[in-house]
């Protein structure tokens, strides 16, 4: 039974993160996409199928809708609850002293110097 | 009790003499775990420390002397009277910085559920409609991460995997809860300020170790990283601060080289060094009472 449960919990947790992904891949495209679209763009280690199933459970949660006036069957995101967010993000950022400063914020700031560095590092690819 | 109850400051020093390069040099899940535990204890022990020497005060008290005088018991208190009363006052400097680190804290979380309103209880993702580059996790149960569009638009899909796996390491291993702990024990004792930025430094690095583990990519990490950091950098030209730690080129380059050693000696001579300062503040407890008492009866 306990094996059961546990293996229960990690199918849905890693549901949840390819929610995550495909939610992430419509937000970073700038138009509506097809589930085939999505899946080459999440470079087609998921089924079709999975794609179709996880667009649905997104719809169904209200964070992606039809594109009802572009192609049929292609997907973009909800923007309601996101742009709520960014309001009490840009809110809390301005208010100061920063709460979010005290986070891991995945990165911080950069002098000239280093800005150059990446560049370079990002353009030869030599990582 | 003379050494016994100043050494917990001497070692919290010596902690922040070892945590910088421990941060550079070690594996960081090892390195941030021993820090922020030996953090904790000496924190601990210099706060109890400075009780123990302000309640030596009560030793001066002179009738209590003078009883001990008649009874024939030497009267050695170590402390001098000044030494007490600046105890004291650096007691009620602790008592407002941790009471500030708490209110802080509490702050943030406020605005975490804020940011979290409105989205699905069971999304792993919540994402900002914000042209502020900007990447987060929320702790919590479940914990969240909030990643805003600008930054999802700037990386690419193998990118955004690295991003999402490097946040979704910092909530699995719950650093949020372990920064909380170092934040709160550099606010006990200033002089861990150095190890709190250690470890605040060693997540970012075990979230990045986990993630290239993740992707299976050390370099697409460390183009994660470069990437993000510019985006995030050129949307911040505009406060011209340019204020850096070299935080994100020092995470870079260990990306860019194999994993780093678990320094195990370096961790257990860490943690030596929190058990001492616990371990010195009992004993100087032990003095303290036995010297009242001997003063008393």
């Amino acid at each position: 039974m306990a094996g059961t449960g546990s293996r229960g919990r990690a199918e849905r947790r890693s549901a949840g993160e390819l929610e995550s992904e495909v939610l992430a891949t419509l937000w970073a495209t700038e138009r509506p996409l097809t589930p085939a679209e999505i899946q080459a763009e999440i470079d087609g280690a998921l089924a079709y199928n999975t794609v179709h199933t996880i667009l649905k459970r997104l719809y169904d949660k209200g964070l992606v809708l039809r594109d009802a006036a572009g192609r049929r069957g292609a997907y973009r995101p909800a923007k309601n609850a996101a742009e709520l967010t960014a309001e009490a993000m840009h809110e809390a950022l301005d208010r100061g002293p920063d709460p979010i400063a005290a986070l891991q914020q995945f990165v911080t700031g950069l002098s000239p110097e280093e800005e150059r560095a990446l560049r370079e590092l990002l353009a030869g690819g030599g990582a | 009790m003379r050494f016994d109850v100043y050494t917990p400051l001497v070692l919290s020093l010596l902690l922040s003499v070892v945590a910088p390069p421990l941060a550079r040099r070690g594996a960081p899940a090892l390195a941030a775990r021993v820090l922020t535990s030996a953090a904790v204890l000496t924190a601990a022990a210099t706060t109890w420390s400075l009780v123990l020497l302000a309640a030596a005060l009560l030793g001066h008290a002179p009738p209590l002397i003078r009883e001990a005088r008649e009874d024939g018991h030497p009267v050695t208190n170590p402390v001098p009277e000044a030494i007490g009363i600046a105890a004291g006052l650096a007691l009620v400097a602790v008592a407002v910085r941790v009471y500030r680190a708490v209110r802080a804290e509490r702050r943030t979380r406020r605005t975490l559920r804020r940011l979290c309103a409105g989205h699905p209880a069971d999304t792993e993702l919540i994402v900002a409609a914000s042209e502020v580059p900007q990447a987060f996790a929320i702790p919590g149960r479940p914990g969240r991460i909030l990643v805003t569009s600008a930054m999802l638009r700037a990386l690419e899909p193998a990118e955004r995997r690295v991003l999402l796996a490097h946040e979704r390491a910092h909530l699995a291993h719950r650093h949020g809860p372990l920064v909380t702990a170092a934040t709160l024990a550099a606010a006990a004792d200033p002089l861990l300020g150095p190890v709190r930025r250690a470890v605040g430094f060693l997540v970012e690095r075990w979230a990045d170790e986990q993630a290239a583990a993740t992707v299976g990519d050390r370099r697409i990490a460390a183009r994660t990283l470069a990437r993000a950091a510019l985006t995030a950098g050129r949307a911040r030209t505009a406060c011209a601060l340019h204020f850096t730690d070299r935080a994100v080129t020092r995470r870079i380059a260990a990306l860019q080289t194999s994993p780093p050693p678990r320094l195990w000696s370096a961790a257990a001579a860490v943690l030596l060094l929190g058990t001492v300062s616990a371990l010195l503040a009992a004993d100087a407890t032990g003095d303290l009472l036995r010297q009242l008492s001997g003063v008393l009866n």
